[in-house]
């Protein structure tokens, strides 16, 4: 993986966000993911088109958090997302 | 809207094609199988009926077996059928009993076992009557969601019937929908008619709780739920699914989703039928019971 990569979302996967949570809805395993505030905002970043460097950097602007936090937070949902499925990464 | 149209006996005829969802009762029997056809839907329940759901859900006619009662057809129309038609025109559905409380709705959502039709059919013999026993349809309503009313008649076990049920209650025709006693409202049974506002989803635990317990559901929790107790017919017509995600996801927002759990005794049902009432008419239920 690289901070130049994007991710794309299989068309069986859906999200929304509620409240400041996001949940989102695998149709080919029935099976439902919620995502925090935090986890939410990398989501939207990422379903938005950024890079994975541009994630981060958004992330850096909007929490108080180092660059090593962020950058370990992003890819670990980043891998645990394409573990499920629910996401592609190019 | 909706039009029904009872169609003369005839034998099922083989479909030749697979249906796309079965649904079995707990002691293994098929109930249902659901099959997608030309014209729309088709869902079958062996011996008795198959009813032709129309593409937009306006539209159902029912082709019973020969043999079959004038009042099956349309028993099933309304407790099955319907929730299943207006799944397909986009309408919310649960697996949900609901009952008045003041003038509002309070729905119990839940696995099948999990105490939906007893709860319902405690409130509805204590002086709050219920909307339905399950396949609980909402329909949006002035920025919130309303309750329609179902069929007025509770599916109840045997140890349900036993503890709750008034001595003379009129019970349905079995339809082969297993072990449970199908009891029609009235004679004690209090239904209401009428669609009421909803005020309370509780979604029902697993009743490892040693006491009643309700906790506010964050809109994430809810909206999960939802989707999980949702009925809808045919999940593959992804256009559909995703405006259904979105009007639960509009739902979930509202905060009006709790989970209950209380240990599963009949005794204690009277007290559980109190916290429940003093929690949903409290004017503020943003505290939680443990």
């Amino acid at each position: 993986m690289n901070w130049s990569d994007k991710i794309s979302v299989p068309g069986e996967v859906m999200s929304r966000l509620v409240g400041e949570e996001t949940v989102i809805l695998d149709l080919v395993s029935g099976t439902y993911y919620g995502l925090d505030p935090v986890g939410a905002r990398i989501w939207d970043l990422l379903v938005d088109g950024r890079t994975l460097g541009e994630v981060c950097a958004c992330m850096l602007e909007e929490f108080e958090v180092s660059r090593e936090e962020i950058e370990r937070d992003v890819l670990a949902l980043i891998s645990n997302l394409r573990e499920k499925k629910l996401i592609a990464v190019s | 809207m909706e039009s029904f149209c009872l169609k003369s006996a005839r034998p099922q005829l083989e479909l030749g094609t697979r249906p796309f969802y079965e649904i079995r009762m707990p002691e293994g029997d098929l109930w249902s199988q659901h099959f997608e056809t030309e014209s729309g839907y088709l869902v079958r329940y062996p011996h008795l009926a198959d009813f032709e759901i129309a593409s937009d859900g306006r539209s159902v006619t029912c082709l019973p077996v020969p043999g079959m009662t004038e009042e099956s057809p349309n028993h099933i129309y309304l407790n099955q059928v319907l929730p299943l038609a207006q799944s397909v025109q986009g309408k919310l559905v649960l697996h949900a009993s609901a009952v008045e409380i003041g003038d509002r709705a309070v729905a119990f959502a839940g696995w099948s076992g999990w105490g939906k039709s007893t709860l319902a059919a405690d409130f509805s013999v204590n002086g709050f009557r219920f909307l339905t026993d399950d396949g609980l349809v909402l329909e949006p309503c002035a920025g919130r969601y309303r309750v329609l009313p179902s069929h007025p008649s509770i599916r109840l076990w045997k140890d349900s019937e036993e503890a709750l049920v008034p001595a003379g209650a009129a019970t349905a025709l079995p339809l082969g929908e297993g072990s449970k006693v199908r009891f029609l409202a009235g004679n004690g049974i209090e239904f209401c008619d009428a669609p009421r506002e909803l005020h309370r989803v509780y979604f029902l635990g697993d009743a490892i709780a040693t006491g009643i317990s309700i906790r506010r559901m964050g809109a994430a929790e809810a909206l999960i739920a939802c989707t999980m107790h949702s009925i809808v017919l045919n999940i593959e017509k992804k256009p559909l699914l995703a405006s259904y995600f979105d009007e639960m996801a509009r739902m979930a927002d509202q905060p009006i989703f709790y989970h209950l759990d209380y240990p599963r005794r009949y005794e204690s049902l009277a007290s559980v039928r109190q916290a429940i009432v003093g929690h949903a008419t409290e004017p503020d239920t943003a505290h939680e019971l443990e």
